[in-house]
């Protein structure tokens, strides 16, 4: 039996008047952990608003957890923990009455949401301040709350808008450890959208990339980086002149100072290499499959979109003047 | 010992003893006759992994979600309850003292009829005793209950209502559930609408029945003045409705409680006093159909049978109050249409 879908949806398509926020998304996510890509403006937020039955589509169909988002809103939010990423507890309320009463919101019986809200509270690991005001919170102990208040009903699928926002290093770990753990020991579905690549490839093994509305690449990280393999050369002396004899014999390189990332077309692409380095005159000091990241593939794709960044910090960084960074016009969206 | 001699080999110093301090400690402490191998526990480093404060496991929650009308009524249970207890909405001690002050202040009538009746003074407990005019100025006199108490007491109530979950983005808390956005304002209203009418109907009725107590009237006393107590108090529900509606609509545009608060108080009294001056300048009530209290004070008065002190018809008072009420609950409703869950 394959594994089943959380989400799926068919040609669904949004617009606010002539903008279309989304456009024909074909989208399929399975149980387990996925993580939402894409720049800013790239239909995210309008996704999850969809995703959650809070707007009505323009066209298409679209399941979540087997309901429709069309008429079953109310059920799908009650089956969903959505953890914004925006500020979202009352500042003069303590932690515990703020989960219980997020609780509460669902239904929940007012003493067993309380019950709940000590055992969550105690999961993300605030169980010592739990009877803390908010506004005395740290921001990684507004995140973790913020997690609780999701986490209240146990539900099916856990949507976590950029969880990780603002967080020091020892914090994230934690909050990205507590994700893992939602997925791998609870058996819970999480959709997770963030600007931190290595984040989303530490917590997730699929993930779905939008770009102007349009679903530009879905499915297993490792699956998706097999798609282009690549040879990593360390060279020493002649690197322009060995890059230039590689791409002359028509493979694609790209090359950061010494270091030359050659597409893997077949075995012979090594002998390939080196005969290009003896040709060029130049010492290949190590050679050997390169291991891509996901911020490497976030680039090779955005590569393909007409985009010529460096990082993926470029277009989803959360710095207003970077988010700027568009597509070049001749390219007019989407390849 | 390991190298064959006893612990008194090292007690008494022997060459050769390994000295482990175990037979000194069993001289100092031991309670055998030293005969038997002495053994001393020593503190050792733990196993345990430093740095880990708790096991992290995730509990699943089989339990039921109840319906639509539980969620509701927690919404009005955080906004009411708050007010008398901790772990609800956290109304701030300024406005529960000032809400207190303007309770008992409404009730002043009933202090100084309570006063009629214990000092015997007849004329003091006619003139505070609930008649109809009484009655009406209970709920709908200007001074002072409509200069200072119900509209303050409106104005601390609506101040953060909505306001504040727009500010502090809490709005993603409700609609992020199965709460959908007509229950979230009707709720708000509805937890508005008791807690003052609790100020203005249920300081009515304390009034009514206490004054019944106090001077203690008969049946046939009951049976000519609860119409009139009935019709006060649908005077009074009026004016909650209106107050509410237009306060809520104040805290929906806003993002923080002193702008709506400041704004229910600036049109309250403000259209009223505006009104006021002008009908002196030219004669003509019907610039009162501007301000919601006198509108309402113009349909109580007409409720209860009292003569007018406005020219125009109590229709067009009632459709002017109509009017005022549509306008808040659309600009309400629209606003908090508005409210974003994703980012606010």
């Amino acid at each position: 039996m394959g594994i089943k879908n959380v989400v799926e949806t068919i040609e669904l398509v949004k617009s606010y008047g002539k903008h279309i926020a989304l456009d024909s998304i074909n989208l399929k996510i399975k149980q387990g952990a996925t993580g939402l890509l894409g720049p800013n403006g790239a239909g995210k937020s309008t996704l999850f608003k969809t995703l959650l039955g809070l707007i009505s589509t323009t066209s298409g169909e679209g399941k979540v957890l087997d309901y429709n988002i069309k008429v079953d809103g109310p059920k799908i939010r009650s089956k969903i923990g959505y953890m914004p990423e925006y500020d979202c507890l009352n500042p003069d309320l303590e932690a515990i009455h703020q989960v219980a009463y997020s609780g509460e919101l669902l239904g929940m019986n007012p003493s067993i949401a309380m019950q709940r809200a000590h055992e969550v509270l105690e999961y993300v690991g605030l169980k010592d301040q739990r009877y803390r005001n908010i506004e005395t919170y740290s921001t990684g102990m507004k995140q973790s709350a913020k997690l609780a208040c999701g986490l209240i009903h146990d539900p099916e699928l856990l949507i976590a808008d950029e969880p990780t926002n603002g967080l020091d290093t020892e914090h994230r770990d934690f909050m990205l450890n507590t994700l893992s753990q939602i997925v791998r020991q609870g058996g819970r579905s999480l959709i997770m959208a963030s600007h931190l690549m290595n984040d989303v490839e530490q917590v997730c093994e699929r993930i779905v990339m939008l770009h102007k509305g349009k679903l530009i690449a879905q499915g297993r990280i490792e699956d998706l980086k097999a798609i282009e393999r690549e040879i990593e050369v360390h060279a020493w002396g002649g690197a322009s002149r060995l890059e230039e004899m590689l791409v002359d014999g028509g493979y694609k390189v790209r090359r950061t100072g010494r270091v030359l990332r050659v597409v893997h077309i077949d075995d012979s692409t090594y002998d390939q290499i080196i005969s290009a380095a003896s040709k060029s005159n130049c010492q290949i000091r190590r050679m050997q499959d390169h291991e891509a990241s996901l911020e490497d593939l976030f680039i090779r794709i955005m590569e393909k979109l007409g985009y010529g960044i460096k990082s993926s910090d470029e277009l989803l960084d959360s710095n207003p003047n970077l988010k700027n960074v568009d597509a070049p016009p001749e390219l007019k969206g989407v390849k | 010992m390991t190298d064959g001699k006893s612990l008194d080999s090292e007690f008494l110093g022997e060459e050769g003893a390994n000295v482990t301090g175990f037979s000194r400690m069993e001289v100092a402490y031991g309670s055998g006759d030293g005969d038997e191998q002495a053994t001393a526990a020593v503190a050792s480093k733990s196993n345990a992994e430093m740095g880990t404060i708790f096991e992290q496991i995730y509990r699943p929650w089989n339990g039921q979600l109840n319906s639509r009308w539980i969620r509701n009524w927690s919404i009005l249970r955080h906004h009411i309850y708050g007010m008398f207890s901790k772990g609800h909405r956290p109304w701030g001690w300024p406005v529960r003292i000032s809400l207190l002050v303007l309770f008992l202040g409404s009730m002043n009538d009933l202090f100084l009829s309570f006063l009629g009746n214990a000092t015997g003074v007849e004329e003091l407990s006619r003139l505070f005793s609930p008649s109809r005019e009484n009655l009406y100025a209970h709920v709908l006199g200007f001074f002072p209950r409509n200069v200072f108490c119900f509209p303050i007491a409106a104005a601390l109530l609506v101040g953060g209502m909505i306001s504040e979950d727009r500010k502090n983005g809490t709005s993603a808390i409700y609609f992020s559930r199965p709460v959908n956005r007509t229950d979230y304002t009707v709720m708000k209203f509805i937890s508005v609408a008791i807690l003052l009418s609790v100020l203005i109907v249920g300081t009515l009725g304390v009034y009514y029945i206490g004054d019944l107590v106090l001077s203690g009237e008969g049946w046939a006393y009951v049976i000519d003045t609860l119409p009139l107590f009935i019709s006060a108090s649908i005077a009074g529900f009026f004016l909650v409705i209106t107050y509410s509606s237009i306060g809520l609509a104040l805290s929906s545009v806003s993002r923080g409680k002193f702008f709506p608060a400041i704004a229910l108080l600036g049109i309250i009294l403000g259209t009223k006093f505006i009104a006021f001056l002008i009908s002196q300048l030219y004669n003509d009530s019907v610039v009162y159909l501007l301000s919601p209290y006198d509108c309402v004070a113009h349909l109580g008065q007409k409720m209860m049978g009292i003569t007018s002190t406005y020219d125009h018809p109590y229709s067009w008072s009632l459709v002017s109050i109509i009017a005022m009420n549509a306008l808040s609950l659309y600009i309400l409703s629209a606003r908090v249409s508005s409210m974003e869950v994703t980012r606010e």
